[in-house]
């Protein structure tokens, strides 16, 4: 089990068994012993290839693994470039075979918030798990000056230990940045990226080499970068992959733009669009719900879904980082990629398989199924100062990096529609904003009420007040539950709604890793299922550039909501418009 | 949570019964009077010459010696004038009453066989807990009638040591108690003796002091005498303008034809909507909440066919043997005191149509129709156990046959596994397995619906090769720890694919705080109001009992002999080969059950 698209964490062993308890030391035991770990995920790239090559998969589709590179650098065909990996796989499994590779990983960007916070910690998490190669090394790559010695420095203060396993983290630590360097240079010298090149040379000491880099810069330097790196510090015979955050362009033109140039140095298979959301334990879970029960899929359609609603929120605004965020606005930031990704995955037929172009397909034809969102089905907010029990919290425009005529949204709701013939007439219903109440993200599917309920005089009037309920809790506290009607145990015939409730901290003890962990892993191993394809990203665009560019065009003004609120009444009208109500505001939500 | 009415008891509380359903159950409700006796059923007098001589022991008459003749007068005057002093000045103002004629209308309920096991720990219980919840209308009387020889003070004095408390509300308990023994009176006489029951009769009409009296007779007795007692109580004890209801307990016969007779001698007495048979299992909480589960909520009704559902189990078990009761077990078998009645109801529930209402008449034809639908069941298709002694710990459990109420050579079944199979559209093909036993390794009932696997499961290769062993299952637990919850397939959070089941939970102790009423609370209060869903009708009873009939005389006249198993085990391996020849696994002895 779990051989397909993890490397790591599940044991050979596990593949037997349908095991209902999960040891953490199997897979420890089973990974650090060196071989499985690395060899999974070639194996899984042969597949891989194999399949492509037969099926004679379009252009567009990733047609191979890697070398691009070769072609460009030496004029290698390509399928050469793909052999050397083949052939070793071919090769035993020995450990001194295995020795041969070294996978380097280059933060660039290192200096960054998030490279400190969450890509430092994700590799460390990795390691520790003995989720990564034997002989790996990470370089930190940005304009300050470090050492070595400073990098190790600033990352040890961000690495933690795992809840429930401390023993060695120390040690652990320690040998981790061990394998940390760093090198200073500009992100768009060429030559800079050569001097990276030679020290990762130095180190990988003629073995086969595998490049990941991970771009934790802002999108106006990507393309720079990507030449750089892609020029001078490719690898020259293994794979190079390089991870992109978003924002990925800013509408469909910027989009096509950026991928345009990103693949003037790269193809199609060595891009890593990251959505972080899509690591997540839940949003990971989803298509194991749908797909490996029986109990969902037969009710996964308009015949019995009413509506679907993807909730996100945060209880805090810019908080003095507001500029990049004013340039995107929420819409951008958060809905036309994370919730709409989520959608995609919600909402997608069954795959042929659970090899990441079947999956990215289906995505797509999703999105392509989806009307673009029209300006009568969105409505916009804004967070306004608000003083609550003497604390005086601020506006969105108060934040100093935010201009103050800013008519950026900071909460948006829209509903959606997808066009196809399991989900025509379904409202898709997305929410998400800044300063409000909770911190959450969901998703929540209600289901049509009963037809013919023999029991509807106990509902009253609203037939609807008392339909079934999946939610799926993304963040925080996971959960799924699903809301059942039930009989008040008495003497009487009363009947409520009750939880089927599965808690994840009450069920899995254990620690649930990190979305970067997760990503991070599937890159070093190929696996691209839970990266964004260019074509997804063009479609997803294509949904919301008319929107976005209208909003801006007319200058649309947000409705304003206090910090620390529920967000705009607006929500609620849009929601009633197609007899929607929203589950997380409905006041008899168990959670909260 | 959402709440959608808010009455406890469905038709005695006025501001909330708004609602249709309990509409439904007023209207029910005041429809009583014309219920009455049927005038010609009063000559046929002499039938009870068929009833069975069973080897049935009398459950009372034990206390008959204790008596003091002395006492009865005094305290029973005193109580008397106590009682007639509360109910002329008191008002229960809090609780409303079914009936336009709340104030006419009294309700008797005499419980033949007062003084037996059942009587005790159940009925009088029941009764207390409907009162203290003010579920009883306002003017009732309850009359304890057995062959010993008691005063009320006596009576009330072993009522009330079983009376107990409701957990979560304490408060007045021992007040509550007292007014409710006031109420309640003793009256002595023989099960055949219609002048007994005259005196019964005349001492009821004292109570009811001339307004419309229903009564309701609870009979709590071996089988042999039911007919004696219904024939007396129906000659001489029946409402003169009130209804008048008999609820009688299983054993309903031991096979088709003594089952039959025993309808028929119930009738010559009684109409159909007199008798009220009790099914105990029908009133658990569990099982009132199947239908609820079935038909409120939208996620279940489509699963709940042979496409998707690949077996359905109920499975009943005990973790105690006879314990030198096994005088009337003997006679019946486990077969008969279980699987006939409480599962085989349990399943037509499961498995009816949907109903045209909620209505007693439209639910007992959907689950008529389930059990004319049934295939008799098949020797082969059964399987019978009887536990054996097994030594544990240093203590010895004794055998089925080691006590001494049972023939030392009995080849009862203490222990029976069988499929039935429902030959209509909906279930065509699908196992329906059950399982009861006595002096096993738990004590549970509950029912298991197993889902096929996923056609075409895309995570195939995580399942190992057993496809079926990760399929999704529903159960509901009806006793102990009643609770709800489908094992779901789920990643196991970590980097990893690795998948497992976890269980969408509702644990009812965790949910809901209130204490579950016992079933026999319900279905009293059922027979009160006269909502007759979950009392089983004849024609529902003939048709349970022509599915089990052939298979028990073929185990008795083959003389089968039953597979031996420990005390206190998991019962016989033979109930997996059963379930095996189905490609049933059976879901309460898996490992991750």
């Amino acid at each position: 089990m779990a051989t397909h698209f993890s490397p790591c964490s599940s044991s050979s062993s596990s593949s037997l068994t349908f095991s209902s308890e999960f040891t953490v030391c199997k897979p420890r035991r089973y990974c650090f012993s060196k071989w499985v770990s690395q060899v999974r995920p070639r194996i899984h790239a042969r597949n891989h290839f194999r399949i492509k090559s037969s099926n004679g998969h379009p252009l567009n589709a990733v047609s191979m693994q890697e070398g691009l590179f070769g072609l460009g650098m030496d004029g290698t065909p390509l399928a050469e470039g793909i052999k050397p990996e083949e052939q070793e796989i071919f090769l035993d499994f020995s450990d001194s075979e295995k020795v041969q590779s070294t996978l380097s990983i280059t933060v660039v960007g290192a200096s960054g918030d998030l490279a400190k916070k969450k890509i430092f910690p994700a590799l460390f998490a990795l390691y520790y798990e003995d989720c990564l190669p034997e002989n790996f090394m990470v370089f930190g790559y940005a304009r300050t000056k470090l050492t070595n010695e400073e990098l190790r420095n600033m990352i040890s203060g961000t690495l933690t230990c795992r809840i429930d396993k401390r023993a060695n983290c120390e040690d652990k630590m320690e040998q981790f940045l061990k394998r940390c360097f760093y090198h200073s240079g500009q992100y768009n010298s060429e030559e800079h990226f050569a001097e990276l090149d030679s020290k990762l040379k130095e180190k990988e000491a003629g073995k086969l080499s595998n490049r990941l880099f991970y771009l934790s810069i802002p999108p106006n330097i990507f393309v720079d970068v990507v030449r750089c790196a892609s020029l001078k510090a490719s690898a020259a015979n293994g794979w190079t992959r390089v991870i992109v955050e978003k924002p990925f362009g800013r509408d469909s033109e910027s989009s096509a733009e950026l991928t345009r140039c990103l693949k003037q140095y790269l193809t199609e298979d060595q891009i890593f669009r990251i959505d972080h959301y899509l690591g997540k334990e839940l949003v990971e879970n989803l298509s194991v719900l749908r797909f490996s029960n029986l109990v969902f899929e037969p009710l996964w359609s308009r015949n019995y879904i009413r509506n679907v609603q993807l909730i996100f929120s945060e209880d805090f605004g810019t908080e003095g980082r507001g500029g990049y965020f004013d340039n995107y606005g929420i819409i951008r930031d958060i809905m036309q990629n994370h919730l709409l990704q989520i959608l995609a995955l919600f909402a997608m037929e069954t795959p042929v398989s659970l090899e990441a172009e079947d999956i990215r397909n289906e995505k797509v034809k999703v999105l392509r199924s989806m009307r673009p969102l029209q300006l009568e089905d969105v409505i916009v907010g804004q967070y306004k100062g608000h003083n609550k029990g003497g604390k005086i919290y601020p506006g969105y425009t108060d934040d100093s990096t935010v201009p103050n005529n800013s008519l950026t949204p900071t909460f948006a709701a829209a509903a959606l529609f997808i066009n196809n013939a399991r989900w025509d007439g379904v409202p898709f219903l997305m929410k998400a904003g800044k300063a409000l109440h909770t911190r959450r993200a969901e998703i929540r599917v209600q289901f049509r009420h009963v037809p013919g309920n023999l029991y509807k005089q106990n509902f009253g009037t609203d037939l609807d007040k008392a339909t079934n309920e999946l939610v799926l809790r993304v963040q925080p506290d996971e959960a799924i539950y699903l809301k059942v009607n039930n009989k008040v145990p008495g003497l009487g015939m009363r009947l409520d709604r009750s939880d089927l409730n599965l808690l994840y901290r009450a069920r899995y003890p254990k620690e649930i890793p990190d979305a970067y962990e997760r990503l991070l892993l599937d890159a070093i191993a190929g696996e691209r299922r839970l990266f964004i394809r260019s074509d997804e990203l063009d479609a997803a665009w294509s949904l919301f550039t008319p929107l976005l560019r209208e909003l801006e065009e007319n200058k649309i003004f947000p409705e304003l909501y206090p910090y620390g609120s529920r967000g705009p009444v607006g929500a609620h009208y849009l929601a009633a418009k197609y007899n929607v109500r929203w589950g997380d505001l409905s006041g008899e939500d168990s959670q909260e | 949570m959402a709440t959608f009415s808010s009455t406890h008891c469905p038709s005695y509380s006025y501001p909330s019964s708004i609602k249709g359903g309990k509409n439904q159950r007023l209207a029910f409700s005041s429809s009583f009077p014309r219920l009455s006796v049927p005038a010609e059923a009063k000559f046929f007098l002499q039938s009870q010459t068929s009833s069975h001589q069973n080897a049935v022991l009398m459950q009372d008459g034990a206390v008959a010696t204790k008596v003091n003749p002395v006492e009865k007068e005094t305290p029973l005057k005193k109580l008397k004038n106590e009682l007639l002093s509360v109910t002329s000045s008191e008002e229960w103002d809090e609780k409303g009453c079914f009936d336009i004629n709340e104030n006419e209308s009294t309700v008797s309920i005499t419980v033949v066989g007062a003084s037996g096991d059942l009587a005790k720990k159940k009925i009088f219980p029941a009764l207390f807990a409907l009162y203290y919840e003010d579920c009883l209308p306002k003017h009732f009387t309850v009359y304890g009638y057995a062959r010993s020889k008691m005063t009320d003070a006596e009576l009330r004095n072993m009522v009330s040591k079983t009376l107990t408390c409701r957990i979560d509300k304490r408060e007045n308990c021992g007040e509550k108690m007292d007014q409710f023994l006031k109420r309640c009176f003793y009256h002595s006489g023989q099960y055949d003796s219609e002048e007994n029951f005259a005196q019964l009769d005349k001492k009821l009409k004292e109570h009811e002091g001339g307004r419309v009296s229903n009564r309701l007779f609870y009979l709590s007795i071996p089988p042999n005498i039911f007919i004696d007692a219904v024939k007396c109580a129906s000659l001489s004890a029946s409402s003169g303008n009130g209804w008048t209801r008999v609820i009688v307990e299983k054993p309903f016969g031991r096979d088709s034809e003594s089952s039959a007779a025993l309808t028929r001698a119930l009738k010559q007495y009684l109409a159909e909507d007199q008798i009220f048979r009790i099914d105990h299992y029908l009133g658990k909480e569990l099982v009132e909440n199947l239908s609820v589960l079935r038909f409120s909520n939208l996620i279940f009704e489509p699963l709940w066919s042979r496409q998707y559902i690949r077996n359905v189990q109920l499975i009943f078990s005990e973790d105690f043997g006879t314990e030198g009761r096994g005088g009337y077990f003997d006679h019946y078998g486990i077969i008969r005191d279980i699987m006939q009645n409480h599962l085989l109801q349990i399943l037509a529930l499961f498995a009816m149509e949907t109903p045209v209402s909620l209505d007693a008449e439209d639910i007992r034809n959907e689950k008529v129709k389930v059990l004319r639908s049934m295939r008799p069941l098949q020797l082969d298709d059964v399987v019978i156990g009887q536990y054996k002694s097994h030594t544990k710990g240093g203590i010895t459990y004794p055998a089925y046959t080691d006590d001494n109420t049972v023939p030392k050579d009995s080849l009862t079944p203490t222990f029976a596994a069988a499929a039935l199979f429902i030959d209509n559209a909906r279930w065509d093909g699908v196992p329906f397995l059950m399982k009861a036993g006595k002096a096993l390794h738990n004590k549970r009932a509950e029912i298991r619906v197993q889902f096929r696997h996923v056609p075409g499961n895309l995570y195939n290769r995580n399942f190992g090769t057993d496809l079926d062993r990760a399929t999704n299952e529903l159960v509901i637990r009806v006793q102990p720890d009643e609770a709800i919850y489908l094992k779901i397939n789920n990643k196991v959070p970590g980097l990893g694919m690795r998948l497992d089941r976890s269980n969408l939970n509702l644990h009812y102790a965790a949910r809901y705080s209130k204490e579950i009423p016992d079933a026999y609370e319900r279905l009293l209060l059922d027979a009160i109001e006269g909502e007759r869903r979950l009392f089983i009708r004849s024609d529902e009873l003939n048709a349970a009992w022509a599915l089990f009939t052939p298979v028990l005389k073929e185990l008795e006249e083959k003389k089968i002999i039953p597979e031996y198993y420990p005390y206190g085990s998991r019962g016989p391996v033979g109930a997996h080969y059963l379930a095996a020849r189905y490609s049933v696994r059976w879901g309460d002895l898996g490992v991750d059950q």
